[in-house]
Order: structure tokens, then sequence, then C-alpha cells
């Protein structure tokens, strides 16, 4: 057997005796769906009926958020609302078990030499990570159209909807989350302290993203003074005006937010105006060819450091 | 015979500060060989340069003819200070951990290392629940678990009572006769006495002996020798002593001891009787690698 798979077999198994990973399968394939399947009742019972009866947009409405496709839809939607979103706390549970745990137990001096290379045990790990994600995603999809089928039962939905478009968007999601697994393993690494690397996760590219805000909003950058003089002068203000567009957290979710986008629109939705608060946060100028680079970019520069980092560590 | 561990000119440095400077030793296959120094000697140190854990500064080290860290390091069996397990899982989960992570390991053969340090019985509770003694166990199951050809113990018997102490001992002897080589560290110089025929003895980075447990004991006979007197007329006996310039402690109300070069050694008790001494014991005291080490220690200047 490779050192790749032997490691990858290892963690799967330490994984399998790890608390969390069934407490976040449970929130994301029990209480959402069930939730959504609750909320759809409410709407049919309340509104249906009611004085604002108007029987296809309630019917409507209820098929978008509680038949399977909307389930499955709000099972990929759902994770990137929240901040931290339920995607980056999933990832830095997992990282803080499968990277952090070994430095706060004590057991790099067990595990690298049960198995000496160390680039397989990187591997192996950033692997099991985008596995136990990949298992948490599918079951959401899966999920939603379980419940979904048996919110068929009792509310007035069906099975209609782009569910080849929803599962690359799952796919993508998948993908682009590997930047933030790195991330979070490279923070999780190099702070030696599952804690800290987990509040590193959550908390430093909205930190970095909130300064460069606070820059904007209070020194500016289209006139010229002394702080923005340097950017001026190297040409690169327009780089500086267009930094937000890389932003990692921007382009993280792209793939969740998309269909949020799409729903929204038809209902009045004017994402490329700036007064509207959802633009920020939605981002729908960013084409997903465009956050896939941005995403690949990020992950390139997270696994290379880490990568130089875990292989020349001594572990005392 | 060929040698199973070897270190060339291994060096580590943390800044200014020489953890191990500049040592070379090498250890043929199927030796055990203790490994002696104080706290912060850098026993430890070495021992992780030999896991492939912390990068030498300098110099090298090989496992089987092999370079460390490399391939050679799947046949090293370790337990490099206080044991450490995963707490939520139980010992034969760890255990079989581990076996993963290696590879090649049969479900059989966690059996036979379990059933082998005593802890079959206990296997399937939770490491945290593990006393210090039942962590040392498991940890040394651990080291042995996919039949390493070399063995790597700092401190094995560490926590453990004097029972688990001798019954670590003879797992060691059994393994050793099996063809292992192993290097163990310990603070119980007595038990290192028990179980080894060599000696590596490190201190404050530098190597000072490298060689035979006898010949350790032989270099510091050679040097001074410990006589325990007891006489009829105590306060002569003092008088006498002190008279002859001899390094004196006193044990208890009747009896002292005394330090004397080994050439004087032979006339020790004639030129007590001339000084009218009668002596009712003069017991030479065997010497031992405590003293032997704590001796060497002195030699290289550090503090008794």
């Amino acid at each position: 057997m490779s050192a790749l798979a032997a490691v990858m077999q290892a963690e799967l198994f330490k994984s399998l005796r790890k608390r969390r990973t069934y407490v976040l399968a449970g929130l994301l394939w029990l209480l959402l769906p069930a939730l959504m399947l609750l909320l759809g009742r409410l709407m049919e019972s309340n509104l249906g009926g009611s004085f604002v009866d108007e029987a296809e947009l309630v019917r409507t409405l209820v098929h978008e958020l509680a038949s399977p496709f909307g389930i499955a839809r709000a099972g990929l939607i759902g994770p990137s609302l929240l901040s931290p979103t339920f995607y980056i706390i999933a990832i830095a549970l997992f990282a803080g078990f499968l990277m952090g745990e070994e430095k706060s137990h004590n057991m790099w001096k067990t595990v690298l030499v049960a198995q000496p290379k160390r680039a397989a045990i990187l591997l192996g790990k950033l692997l099991v990570t985008m596995i136990l994600l990949g298992a948490l995603m599918a079951g959401a999809l899966l999920s939603g159209l379980l419940f979904g089928t048996i919110g068929t039962l009792f509310l007035d939905t069906g099975f209609s909807g782009q569910w080849g478009e929803l599962a690359q968007l799952y796919l993508l999601q998948w993908l682009y989350a590997g930047a933030a697994v790195s991330f979070a393993f490279l923070m999780i690494f190099m702070s030696r302290n599952v804690s800290l690397g987990m509040v590193l996760v959550f908390f430093l590219p909205a930190l970095l993203e909130g300064l460069y805000a606070i820059y904007r909003a209070t020194v500016g950058i289209q006139p010229l003074n002394r702080l923005n003089a340097v950017f001026q002068a190297l040409e690169l203000q327009v780089a500086l005006e267009g930094l937000p567009r890389y932003f990692f957290t921007a382009n993280l979710y792209a793939p969740s937010r998309r269909p949020l986008i799409d729903l929204l629109t038809p209902l009045g939705a004017d994402f490329a105006a700036d007064d509207n608060p959802l633009s920020s946060l939605l981002r729908a100028d960013l084409s997903m060819s465009h956050s896939g680079l941005v995403m690949l970019g990020y992950a390139t520069l997270f696994l290379l450091l880490l990568a130089w980092l875990f292989t020349r560590r001594d572990i005392d | 015979m060929s040698t199973a561990i070897s270190a060339l000119d291994l060096s580590k440095r943390y800044g200014r500060v020489a953890a191990v400077n500049d040592i070379s030793f090498d250890i043929a296959e199927g030796e055990i060989v203790g490994f002696l120094g104080p706290n912060g000697a850098g026993k430890t140190t070495t021992m992780r340069m030999l896991a492939g854990l912390v990068h030498p500064s300098t110099g090298s080290c090989s496992i089987l003819g092999r370079p460390v860290p490399g391939a050679s390091l799947r046949e090293v069996g370790t337990m490099i200070e206080e044991p450490s397990f995963y707490p939520y899982m139980s010992g034969r989960a760890n255990l079989r951990h581990a076996a993963l992570l290696h590879g090649g390991v049969s479900t059989s053969r966690i059996d036979e290392v379990l059933e082998f340090v005593g802890m079959d019985l206990a296997s399937r509770k939770r490491v945290s629940a593990y006393s210090q003694g039942m962590r040392q166990r498991l940890g040394l199951a651990r080291a042995l678990l996919w039949r390493p050809k070399v063995l790597i113990l700092d401190e094995p018997t560490n926590g453990l009572d004097p029972v688990g102490i001798a019954e670590v001992r003879q797992m060691l002897l059994a393994v050793a006769k099996q063809g292992s080589t192993v290097l163990i560290s310990s603070h119980i110089l007595a038990e290192i006495e028990k179980l080894v025929e060599r000696v590596l003895v490190i201190e404050r980075g530098n190597l000072l002996y490298s060689g035979s447990l006898g010949g350790l004991l032989r270099r510091i006979e050679e040097q001074r020798v410990a006589y325990v007197l007891e006489a009829g007329d105590f306060a002569s006996l003092e008088r006498a002593v002190r008279e002859l310039g001899l390094e004196v402690e006193r044990r208890d109300e009747q009896r002292l001891r005394v330090a004397v070069a080994v050439a004087e050694s032979a006339t020790l008790i004639s030129r007590l009787s001339a000084l009218g001494v009668q002596l009712v014991e003069a017991r030479r005291e065997g010497d031992n690698l405590e003293g032997a080490y704590l001796r060497l220690l002195r030699e290289d200047g550090r503090p008794s």
C-alpha cells in the first residue's frame, strides 16, 4: 500500500471516531432540511387562503423553499450565508482535528515515525478533509432530495428544478473550498495552536478585507494624498481599486451564492446598483471563471507555504 | 556485525545554544545501548534527530545504513518522552491508527503486542482513562507494533512501579534477543545497569563517554575507591583519617566513608593501624553505575 493511501486510511479511521463529524452532518443533513420543510408548511398553511393569498405566488415560494430541489439548493446556499459561514466552521473544525490535534495531543512524534514521508502525511490529511467536506455536501444534496420527497406528501411541491446545474454548483463549491482547507491547515499549523489557528481562519480574511474598507472610506483612493501617492506613482491605483474582486471571501462562496442571485433577480433585485446592500455580499459581478482562477491562486499560494513549512519544521 | 544506528558529527543549535554538539557514535545491530545524561544534556534532542523529527544543524545520522530522515525510519519504533495518544480513542484504536499509518500491520499483531505488554484486557477503554503506567505500556506496544529492527526509547520506565519496571526490562531483553537494536535512555541507572552492555554518556550536548558499561565502571574505579570504616573507638578513627588527609564523609554515629586513590587503597588499613585505630570493619564499597556516572559528570566540571 502506498504511503498516501495508508495515511488516508488512518485519517479516515480517526475522523470517524470524532463526534464533531456527526454533529456537522446532523446540522446539515437533518436540521436544515427539516427547517426548510417546516418553513414551507408554515407558509402554505398561514399564507394560503389569507388576504395575501395569491395562490400562484405562495405555491411558487413553497416550491422554491421546500421542494426537493428547493431544499437541496438551500443545502448549498444556507451554509454560505452566516458569518462565520457554516462552510468555514466545518472546514476549521475538520482542519482542527486533522492538522491541529497532532500538536495539541503531542502526536506528531508518533505520526511522523509511523509514516516518515511528510509529503504523504500532509497530502493525505488534506485529501481526507476534502473527502469529509465532499461527503458533507453530497449528503446535504441527498438529504435535500429525501426531505423534499417526504415534503411532496403534504406540500404542493414537485421534483422540477435545474438539477444538473445545482450538482455542478455543489461540485464547484467543493473545489473552491480546497483553497479554504489549505488556508485553514496553514493557519493551524503555522500558529502551533488549534484555537488560535481557528480564530485566524474565521476572522483573518474578514479583518484584512475590513481594513481595506476602512482605508478606502477614510483615506480614499482617488485623491492624491501621501498614502496613496505611492500606489499612484507605481500605477497600482487601478489594481488597488479593483482589489475587492480578488478578496478571499468574495470569491470563495461564488458557487453557493449564485443560485440566490438567480432566485432574487426575477423578484426585482438589482445587483448592479451600488445602493443594494446585497451587492457586496453576493458579488453578482464576479463570474464563475474569475472566482475559480482567484481560488486556484489562493490554493496554490497556501499549499506552497504549507508544504514548505511542514517539511522543514522541527517537531518539538 | 553491521551498524544499526550511526551519528556523525551531529549537532543541533537553537540560536547560540548548542543542544547537541558535534557528537559521533555507532551502535551495532542487536546491541542494547544505554543513553545517560542529566536533564537538558541533549539526550532527547539526539533521539529526535535519530527519529527524523528534528533536523540536525550540522552532521548526519543514519539508521541501518540509510540516511535519516528517509525510508529507514519505517524500521524504527520509538517512544520519545511521555507517550502520547488520541485521548478519545481506545488503546486498541490508537494502535490501529498507528498500524494503518505505517501499513502492513495485521490485526493479530495488535492483539499480540497488547498481550505482550499486558494491556490486552484494558485495550478497549479510552486512553483518557489510563494511568501513567498503562500509557507507558501502550506506548511500548505501539513502538513494537511493526516489529522494528531499531528501538529508540526515551525513559520507557517512567511512571512504572517496581514490578512494572522489572516487566519492561524483561520485555526489552526479549525484544533484543530477537535481534532488535535498542537505544534506551533512563534516569533509573540501576535499571540501565541490568539491561545494557554499552553506554553513551552525554552532558551539555557533548558526548563524554562511549563504550562498555564495565569500561565506564573501571575508568572510575581506577581513580578512586571508597571504604566504609567502623572502629571500636570512633573518635580515634575520625582523628586518624583526618591526619591522613582523606576525603571523609560521616555515615552515622559509628561509621565513616572514606575515598582514596586506588594506589593508596592497599596501604589504607596498615596506615590506620599504625595510627592506633582498631578497625571492627572495613568494607570496600561496590562501585555501581550511578556512582560512576555521577563522578564522570563531576569530572566534566558539573557541580555535584
